[in-house]
């Protein structure tokens, strides 16, 4: 089993991004021990220098992790048919239950590493490395992540028995079944448009708000939002736009809008859910860390940055989920409503 | 008039707690004020050259403060030393120090490239500081073809591009011969007369007896003797 | 951006001025990326001709077995399978091998007993109807070993010495060639004079299942009621074959895993070996106003540079060389089918996903391998060209 192409990239790569970390997290542990911005001994230099690569391998380690992810949903689809009754990527994820903790896990990579970056940037506006502690601490954080996805990744690749009888998408996102994803697709379609609806808005005017008004307050709720509208997002994902993707009333799938059959719609569409959920996010912790900053002025500028950004990805992921309900021929009108 | 730099009991060590632990500068202070010519006078391994960097913000100093425009340096973190440096002075080498293999133009437009200026805007303001300095016919050269003058003329151009406020030459005569050494401090007082404010390391008296300079500072060990 | 664009030319410019050193690391990262894509390119074309032959095939297939070897099947068992429940249409299935002394080659040779489709395969002249006795279809690699053209005759031996001969009727080319190669389509009729095929028996059964979820549990009751049987499901096939290519070029990447450590070492040394000139050069960046932030994008640059151009090159390389040159370097190693083909040439198909696993092994290694000194040269001191 382990001998798979996809299998060995993925592994081979987890392994190098731990390595790197491991790296860096040494480095944390350094930075951490004798960091003193008062001091102008050699140490102290070589240390705000060391600074500078964390940075650099945290950089490489989202691109990486990115690609990681993808690989890992290509490899799981691409092994489907290893499986009996598994048609696509779901039927392989639930042939060893781990699989989609690896999922979550490598999802939640990409958010900690952004969130990371995000700091790092607010970092290096600053004089005077107000946020290095914390960078580190957050490298420490990041590490036994990793690690646990790299755990998880090899024990589900190992663990994969073709054996096994699984089911694939059609049973795990049906509306009839037990657990979370058969919850998601068989809640009432009203209700998580309701909740999609809610979230959008909800994420919209706080982000307006923040944008206009000085208080720290919506710029909290904004961040708030962030998370929330990515989970509601992929619910409703998962509940109904994919139906109107698919133009199939019961095909739930989140991952096959990302082959080519569906024009890789997904790539766009999950990618300003993403990045509408990280600025969202990212504007909240900017909040949180604006005390320690010297420059309030440069706080604001990159929080209304962040806030832009968030909004136009929000309205472009709106866009895409809209495009085929509003357009297509396909109704979901005599099947559920 | 309120000095452009301030030097106040700056020292600089080197290999600190080693054997082979040095003190190039010890305990300097002067000041520089605003379209002056300062000369930092003294044979080499007097630690000029470090005073320099220390003033030019290239380095940090292991104690003491260096204010520029009225800000304290000392303990900027390195990417706002080069911001300051970046936007305040300009460097002059005493090995020229420019980028062989590439064009005169490419090594002019060299700083501004990290810059937010553009390709285009930074093409313009090259070409009229090669002009300036009667380079424009060597533009699309080689650096490493050109005549020892005219190298020292783009390594001019390079220390100007950015606009600074001070002009740092380190040794800028020691590879020229007298012509060339008088056709450079011609340019130095153009400058001036622009309201550029210069500092020069030299020993050469050529140029610290030159009537544009307005003060020398005699370094010695790293101290400074006396001022004239 | 328009600051990353500037370092980017400038990157391209440095590495230019250093052609021979990124030269040498260019043609080690290409080489090792051809190589890998050769392999996977080469499985997976292997594995898509493989099942999209197998998409029209079967959904159940059931052998007989004597003491563990295949065996041909007595027609008879078709009326025992058609009781079952769900079970549509049984048909007897003719087919064999054909050692060809001749060229030395192998034919497989199917004997046709009803109406079939070209099924989208590319065919010159026309496809064999079941009442066309004395006629035949052959793939490629026949005809391109024994010189026949549509309209000539194929000559095969039979049981006893004697010789029987087909006019050729039309001859498969083109996709699907890796298993249309060596075929030779006659009728059933004919199959049976040819071999003396005992009658009442057949190669084996193809069954037909109206459920197809219901195709295990069909599966299970034919061996209880015929236990010399071996039935053969559609999924069960397409596993294998998967398992088995996915199996191989795992193998094959891991045989290469050394290649790509010596390339990272190799990487790892060029980077780390700055020259005494790249050094100042840096320096002297530092020095005129670059950060080491800008430094490191300079070096990122450089780095993602060199990547592209080496993958591009590998991928692109790879691309010719197993579509346009059959592969040549790899393929003993993968076919796994006799080697009698006498040429073939695979359809070209690639996917992103190859693209991403190659972008894992690949330059994934050569960034941490160069990360390290890329970030030592980016901290040189400012006033190292100072002092000269």
């Amino acid at each position: 089993m382990i001998l798979h192409p996809g299998i060995l990239a993925l592994e081979l790569g987890s392994a190098l991004l731990i390595l790197m970390l491991l790296y860096s997290a040494g480095l944390s542990i350094k930075i951490l021990r004798h960091w003193d911005i008062n001091s102008s001994s050699e140490l102290q230099l070589n240390l705000e220098r060391k600074t500078y690569l964390t940075s650099t391998i945290i950089n490489y380690l989202l691109g990486y992790q990115i690609v990681s992810a993808i690989l890992f949903i290509y490899t799981v689809d691409g092994l489907h048919t290893e499986f009996v009754g598994a048609m696509c990527a779901t039927g392989t994820l639930n042939a060893n239950p781990i699989g989609w903790y690896v999922l979550y896990l490598k999802i939640l990579n990409i958010f900690i590493a952004s969130i990371w970056i995000g700091i790092n940037v607010l970092d290096q506006r600053s004089r005077y490395y107000p946020l290095t502690r914390l960078k580190s601490a957050g490298v420490l954080i990041m590490l036994p992540v990793f690690v646990l996805d790299g755990y998880l990744q090899t024990r589900y690749f190992l663990g994969l028995d073709p054996a096994v009888i699984t089911s694939c998408c059609g049973a795990l996102f049906s509306s009839q079944g037990s657990g979370l994803a058969s919850t998601l697709s068989g809640m009432p379609i009203r209700l998580s448009q309701l909740f999609f609806l809610l979230a959008t808005v909800f994420m919209f005017i706080t982000g307006l708000l923040s944008l206009k008004g000085r208080r720290g307050l919506f710029k909290y709720l904004y961040g708030i939002s962030g998370p929330v509208f990515f989970l509601v997002s992929i619910s409703a994902i998962i509940s109904f736009v994919s139906l109107y993707f698919y133009e199939l009333p019961t095909h739930h799938c989140p991952f096959d809008i990302l082959q080519a059959d569906y024009h890789w719609i997904g790539y766009p569409l999950y990618i300003t859910l993403f990045l509408s959920a990280v600025m969202a996010m990212l504007t909240g912790i900017y909040e949180a860390l604006k005390s320690r900053i010297d420059e309030q002025s440069i706080v604001q500028g990159l929080q209304r940055k962040l806030i832009v950004t968030g909004l136009i990805a929000e309205c472009i992921f709106i866009a895409i989920c809209l495009w085929p309900i509003l357009f297509s021929s396909f109704t979901l009108k005599g099947y559920y409503l | 008039m309120e000095p452009l730099i301030r030097v106040e009991g700056v020292s600089k060590c080197f290999n600190r707690g080693r054997p082979n632990e040095i003190w190039p500068v010890r305990e300097v202070s002067l000041e520089i004020y605003p379209n002056e010519v300062v000369v930092l006078k003294g044979p080499s391994g007097s630690g000029k050259t470090t005073l320099l960097g220390l003033i030019g913000c290239m380095s940090r100093p292991t104690a003491g403060k260096i204010l520029v425009k009225g800000m304290d340096v000392a303990k900027l973190p390195e990417r706002f030393l080069t911001e300051i440096r970046r936007k305040t002075f300009g460097f002059i080498f005493q090995q020229f120090n420019l980028i062989k293999g590439i064009t005169v133009k490419e090594n002019i437009m060299l700083p501004l490239y990290p810059t937010p200026l553009g390709f285009k805007e930074i093409s313009q303001t090259v070409n009229t500081l090669m002009k300036t300095l009667s380079l424009e016919h060597r533009a699309d050269f080689r650096v490493e073809i050109l005549s020892g003058g005219e190298q020292q003329r783009v390594a001019i151009a390079r220390a100007l591009v950015n606009n600074p406020d001070i002009l740092m030459a380190d040794e800028p005569t020691a590879h020229l011969d007298s012509k060339l050494s008088k056709d450079l401090l011609e340019i130095l007082n153009t400058l001036k007369s622009k309201g550029k404010t210069i500092v020069i390391a030299t020993h050469d008296p050529l140029v610290f007896e030159s009537n544009i300079v307005d003060r020398v500072y005699e370094v010695r060990d790293g101290s400074i003797r006396a001022s004239s | 951006m328009k600051k990353h664009l500037k370092i980017l030319e400038f990157a391209l410019s440095s590495l230019l001025r250093r052609k021979y050193k990124n030269l040498s690391i260019v043609l080690v990262f290409s080489m090792v990326t051809f190589v890998i894509a050769s392999i996977l390119f080469l499985t997976h074309s292997f594995k898509k001709e493989a099942l999209s032959v197998l998409e029209g095939a079967p959904q159940l297939i059931v052998q007989r077995l004597i003491a563990g070897r295949h065996a041909l099947i007595p027609v008879s068992y078709i009326d025992e399978i058609k009781k079952m429940p769900g079970v549509g249409k049984v048909s007897p299935r003719y087919w064999g091998y054909y050692y060809d002394q001749l060229t030395g080659a192998n034919y497989t040779i199917i004997g046709l007993d009803r109406a079939w489709s070209v099924n989208g395969r590319v065919m010159e002249g026309t496809a064999l109807a079941p009442e066309d006795i004395g006629y035949c279809n052959i793939g490629f690699g026949v005809s391109d070993r024994r010189f026949l053209q549509v309209g000539d005759d194929l000559f095969l031996q039979d049981t006893k010495g004697g010789l029987y001969h087909f006019k050729v009727k039309g001859i498969f080319n083109m996709k699907s060639q890796l298993l249309t190669n060596d075929l030779v389509l006659i009728t059933k009729k004919d199959f049976i004079n040819l071999f003396q095929f005992p009658p009442s028996m057949a190669t084996d059964l193809v069954v037909e299942v109206y459920n197809p979820s219901e195709v295990t549990n069909i599966a299970k009751k034919i061996k209880e009621r015929l236990p010399d049987t071996r039935p053969i499901t559609h999924d069960e096939i397409l596993r294998t074959y998967n398992s088995l290519f996915n199996w191989r070029s795992g193998l094959m990447l891991t045989m290469f895993a050394g290649a790509v450590l010596a390339f990272v070492i190799l990487a790892w040394d060029k980077a780390t070996g700055l020259s005494a000139e790249e050094r100042q050069e840096i320096g002297i960046l530092k020095a005129i106003g670059w950060e080491t932030s800008d430094v490191l994008a300079l070096k990122f640059w450089e780095g993602a540079s060199l990547s592209i151009i080496s993958y591009l090159t590998g991928i692109i390389a790879a691309y010719f060389h197993v579509f346009f040159f059959g592969a040549s370097i790899f393929a003993p190693a993968l076919k796994g089918w006799s080697v009698l083909f006498p040429d073939f040439r695979l359809v070209p198909d690639i996917d992103i996903y190859q693209c991403f696993v190659l972008f894992m092994v690949t330059v994934l290694p050569y960034t941490v391998a160069t990360i390290v000194p890329s970030w030592k040269a980016a901290v040189t001191d400012p006033d190292s060209v100072m002092r000269g």
